[in-house]
């Protein structure tokens, strides 16, 4: 606590900072110690695991599969190209946005939005490339396709429901409110488990969708519900006299959301929005449990190879650094599109 | 919560009442007319498949095993009973979890305040590790790598499940740490927020008055940033009880595996389905209910 970060020069400053900051009192000293011991203890049994009694092949030989599932091989390049295509436009949005033209700049959300159409091309094939069945889609390729379609359809339908709970319209209001609140309740593997399972039954017979549009349409809806509260908070942090600068302006109701409204709630909503994208990648894992094979899915039939008995920490921590390595992209993209919403939001 | 009325009073009075009643009433019937639509193919289906609506096979013996509970089990126990046993493992592991995860949240979130350096690293460490990873890799990790693959760790828990006599197994046990450490993470930003509410003087003043760093979180930081934490925890707390179904993927036998093994064996989804959300949406608002008393019990004497 109180710790100043006074710049003192000299080797008696660092020592007294040290002194203060590890050994303020006997407690203190103690603390130190025991924690600096475990984790002294838990780095070297780490790094001897690691060195001495890892075995990575289990890793290193099924890269393709990690990366593209059982997309047929002559093909992969295909999903190269879409995992390309992705990377490339994270990197860019990411980039500071001085040193991008102004029309990209414009562009970047339309690419974002048509990335899915062609990541869907790609993969599936069509207009010349060869089909290839959703049951061969799998691997990180599968979980960025799921999440990706997720957060595009679970975004509009969040700011609809939002809006819609605050309709002057009893009836909209009372049905959103038990929409939101019922799918909130509910466990995700249970809708997941609807989606796979049950959604075939309310068809008419004959009516089929292959089962990652089924896995994208119930992890847009169970997200949505989220994504709507996110915005309703973003909506109810506006001030009243905004809405009546709009009104006195002569805005019609529709305008004032669009112009006023949205936007303001939206640069609101941004950190916890981009919370339920990281939070939608992760849940794409429970697909594994339900038939679909992407990156957990993949691993979990990769471990059951009797070559790589008893592997399953090395692949974890293989998917652990996976996994995070999306999440802290995710998470900077949302940092670096907040900075940029304050910039445009103050002239 | 006063909604905002969105639209704006244009119209005469007379004439816009009218409108937003008819466009009420297009809304009921669309509403409407599309559940009917999805219910007949529901009922269409279910009599293609011989599977009409009913309740009737929960008295049928379930004849699948189940491992040893808190409840006695036999195989020849009715599917009802089945349920319950599994809504009881599902609460154990629940309860349990929500206790040990606000313990470790609550140290992880005072962590952060310390005057130790190497504490506070080390809390900011484990939060950003942990709700980076998704919730089922962590128990995958806690079930295979530690449970299964360190045979003194698995011993362990035998052990002392059989000196206090307890049902405790090793699904049980990993599940149990899996969600801990999960939540423990979201609910030591819960706390550190809480914390970070309580205005900076509280702590000089304790200081000056000679209390330790300890007692000061103890006795007077804690109590006023608990206004600040008990919302954020009550939701941590629902996510956890939802999370508890990813049981399935170590093997305990909670709700949710149990809803699954019937529908394997019987193929009735909609009735064993509907169930589980009954029994889920009860779990909730016993959490949130419970969760608004110590609420208004805070506010009325914090």
């Amino acid at each position: 606590m109180g710790e100043s970060p006074r710049s003192g020069s000299g080797s008696r400053q660092l020592l007294l900072r040290i002194r203060r900051g590890l050994f303020a009192s006997p407690l203190d000293t103690v603390i130190t110690v025991v924690l600096a011991v475990l984790c002294g203890g838990g780095l070297w049994s780490f790094f001897h695991w690691v060195v001495l009694q890892a075995d990575w092949a289990v890793v290193v030989e099924n890269v393709r599969l990690y990366l593209h599932g059982r997309f047929p091989v002559e093909q992969v390049g295909r999903s190269w190209s879409w995992l390309g295509l992705l990377g490339a436009l994270f990197l860019v949005t990411l980039m500071p946005a001085r040193m991008l033209p102004r029309p990209v700049l414009r562009l970047l959300p339309l690419l974002w939005i048509l990335i899915l159409p062609i990541g869907l091309l790609l993969l599936a094939g069509g207009l010349g490339l060869e089909p290839v069945k959703s049951r061969f889609w799998g691997g990180l390729q599968l979980s960025l396709l799921l999440t990706l379609g997720t957060v595009l359809m679970a975004l509009p339908l969040g700011i609809l429901l939002a809006l819609a709970r605050r309709s002057s319209l009893p009836l909209l209001r009372w049905l959103t409110t038990g929409y939101i609140e019922l799918t909130r309740g509910m466990p995700l593997i249970a809708v997941l488990f609807f989606g796979q399972l049950m959604i075939p039954l309310f068809l008419p017979e004959g009516w089929t969708f292959n089962r990652v549009l089924r896995a994208v349409l119930s992890l847009g809806f169970f997200v949505g519900a989220y994504m709507a509260e996110d915005v309703r908070g973003g909506l109810q942090a506006i001030p009243r006299t905004q809405l009546e600068a709009a009104r006195s302006l002569g805005l019609s109701p529709l305008l004032t959301i669009a112009l006023v409204e949205l936007p303001q709630a939206l640069r609101t909503a941004l950190p916890s929005l981009a919370n339920q994208c990281v939070a939608s990648l992760q849940s794409t894992s429970l697909l594994a449990y339900l038939g679909l094979i992407e990156l957990l899915g993949i691993s979990r039939s990769i471990l059951g190879n009797p070559d790589y008995l008893g592997r399953h920490l090395e692949v974890y921590i293989w998917l652990a650094l996976l996994y995070w390595a999306v999440c802290i992209l995710m998470t900077s993209l949302a940092r670096r599109l907040e900075r940029g919403l304050n910039v445009t939001g103050h002239h | 919560m006063s909604p905002e009325p969105l639209a704006s009073g244009r119209l005469p009075g007379r004439r816009k009442r009218l409108l937003l009643i008819l466009l009420q009433a297009a809304i009921g019937l669309l509403v409407l007319g599309v559940v009917a639509l999805l219910l007949t193919n529901l009922q269409l289906n279910l009599l293609r498949r011989g599977l009409e609506l009913s309740f009737d096979w929960l008295g049928e013996p379930a004849r699948f095993p189940l491992p040893r509970g808190l409840l006695p089990y036999r195989t020849e126990d009715s599917y009802a009973w089945a349920f319950v046993v599994g809504l009881v493992n599902s609460l154990q592991v629940v309860v349990a979890g929500l206790v040990l995860a606000t313990i470790l949240g609550v140290i992880g979130g005072a962590a952060n305040f310390s005057s130790n350096w190497l504490l506070r690293q080390l809390a900011g460490l484990y939060v950003a590790v942990a709700r980076n990873v998704p919730p089922l890799l962590h128990l995958l990790f806690w079930y295979f790598v530690v449970f299964l693959g360190v045979p003194a760790a698995r011993n362990g828990v035998n052990a002392v499940a059989e000196w206090l006599n307890l049902p405790v197994s090793v699904e049980f046990v990993a599940l149990l740490i899996g969600l801990t450490v999960y939540t423990g993470a979201y609910i030591s930003e819960v706390v550190r927020g809480g914390i970070n509410s309580v205005p900076r003087g509280q702590w000089e003043a304790a200081r000056s008055l000679g209390f330790g760093e300890g007692r000061t979180l103890r006795l007077i930081i804690l109590p006023q940033a608990l206004r600040a934490i008990l919302p954020g925890l009550n939701s941590q707390y629902i996510n956890l009880a939802k999370n508890s179904t990813l049981a399935i993927a170590v093997g305990y036998s909670d709700l949710f595996s149990i809803v699954n093994t019937t529908f394997n064996q019987t193929g009735r989804s909609i009735e064993a389905f509907a169930l589980l959300v009954l029994a889920f949406l009860a779990v909730d608002l016993l959490i949130s209910g419970v969760m608004n008393v110590l609420n208004r019990l805070v506010l009325r004497h914090g």
